[in-house]
C-alpha cells in the first residue's frame, strides 16, 4: 500500500484538472479556416443562396455608399478633421454675408487709394 | 468574433441545416465542435499535428454522415468523442505516443501575469506527461471525466462499456496520476505549508 506522501492528494489533483480546464488548447486560426473550408467542400448540397457569413457581420449590412463615406472620412483624418472642416465652412459663410471692415479693403470695391502708398514704395525700390 | 457560434440552435438542428446546404450551419458547427474535438485529441495524443489531423478526419466523418443522421438517437458530441477516441487509439498503435511538450502552447513572455501563466504551463505539461504514461483506455476515461467534465453514463456510451467499468477505470487512472505527480508537488505549486 502506498503512503500518503507517495500520492498527490485529491484536492491538488482536482486543482490541476481545473487549471487545465481553464486553459483549453485551441486549434490555430489557420487550422479553423481549413476545417471550415473542408466542411463546405464536404457539404452534400451546395446552396449559393445560403452563402457563408462574412468575417464581420456588420460589414455585410453596410451599404456601398456608407462604406465609401467611411473610407473618405478615414482619408481626411476622421471625425476631428471633419469637425474642423465644418467650422471653417461656417466661418467662411459668415464672412461672406457679413464681411468685417478690415477685409473689405481686400475683397470689396472699397477705396483703392489706400493701397497707393504700398504700390509707390514698391516702385521706388525697383527704380 | 461577431459570429453566431453561440446561437441557441442545437447541434442536431444545425447538422440538418448543414445537410441541406446551409453554409452558416457549416460555420457554426465548425466553430462549436472543432475546438472540443481538437482539445480532446490533443490530450489523448500529446501531439498538435496528430490532433489537427484527427480533428479533420472526425469532422469529415460527421459531414459525410449528416444526411443520414437520425435525430434523437445519440448526441453529436458523444458520437464525436467516440470517433475521436478511436482515431487516437488507432494512431497510437501505429506510433508510440510522444511526450507532451508539444501539447501545451508557450505562454506569452510579456503577459501581465507571466508567473501565473508559467505555473499553469508547468502544470499542464506535467499532467500531459503523466497522462501519456497511462494505458489508453484509462487515459481516455480520465480525460473525459476530469478534463472534458462528462458524466459517467455518457463516458460509458462513448467508450462502449458499463458505468461500473468507467468508474473503475477513472479511479485507477486518477490514482496513477496522483502517484506520478507526487514527486512534483513543489514544482507544481502544491507544496504544503
Amino acid at each position: 500500500m502506498r503512503k500518503a506522501d507517495d500520492l498527490l492528494d485529491d484536492a491538488a489533483l482536482d486543482a490541476l484538472f481545473a487549471s487545465v480546464r481553464a486553459n483549453p488548447q485551441l486549434p490555430s486560426t489557420a487550422v479553423m479556416n481549413r476545417l471550415y473550408d473542408a466542411a463546405l467542400a464536404a457539404q452534400p448540397v451546395q446552396r449559393p443562396d445560403l452563402l457563408p457569413l462574412p468575417v464581420n457581420r456588420d460589414a455585410r449590412r453596410e451599404a456601398p455608399w456608407r462604406r465609401a463615406m467611411a473610407q473618405l472620412l478615414e482619408a481626411i483624418g476622421g471625425w476631428p478633421a471633419l469637425a474642423g472642416l465644418a467650422t471653417a465652412g461656417v466661418a467662411g459663410l459668415w464672412i461672406g454675408f457679413n464681411p468685417p471692415q478690415a477685409l473689405t479693403v481686400w475683397t470689396g470695391p472699397g477705396d483703392l487709394t489706400m493701397l497707393a502708398p504700398y504700390d509707390l514704395s514698391l516702385l521706388d525700390e525697383e527704380g | 468574433m461577431a459570429f453566431d457560434a453561440d446561437t441557441a440552435d442545437t447541434d442536431e438542428a444545425l447538422l440538418a441545416a448543414y445537410a441541406t446546404g446551409d453554409a452558416r450551419a457549416a460555420f457554426v458547427l465548425t466553430q462549436r465542435l472543432a475546438p472540443r474535438v481538437f482539445g480532446h485529441a490533443l490530450r489523448l495524443t500529446g501531439n498538435r499535428a496528430d490532433a489537427e489531423d484527427i480533428t479533420q478526419e472526425a469532422l469529415l466523418r460527421l459531414w459525410r454522415l449528416a444526411p443520414d443522421w437520425r435525430p434523437g438517437e445519440a448526441k453529436i458530441t458523444t458520437w464525436l468523442y467516440r470517433v475521436t477516441g478511436n482515431l487516437c487509439i488507432d494512431r497510437a498503435r501505429a506510433r508510440k505516443p510522444t511526450v507532451a511538450l508539444d501539447a501545451v502552447a508557450e505562454p506569452a513572455d510579456d503577459a501581465p501575469h507571466a508567473a501565473a501563466r508559467l505555473q499553469d504551463t508547468a502544470r499542464m505539461m506535467a499532467l500531459q506527461a503523466a497522462l501519456a504514461d497511462l494505458p489508453e483506455r484509462q487515459r481516455q476515461a480520465v480525460v473525459l471525466r476530469h478534463i472534458e467534465g462528462l458524466g459517467n453514463p455518457e463516458i460509458a456510451r462513448i467508450m462502449d462499456m458499463n458505468v461500473e467499468a468507467v468508474e473503475s477505470l477513472t479511479a485507477r487512472g486518477k490514482r496513477a496520476l496522483s502517484a506520478a505527480l507526487a514527486g512534483r508537488r513543489e514544482e507544481l505549486g502544491y507544496a504544503e505549508g
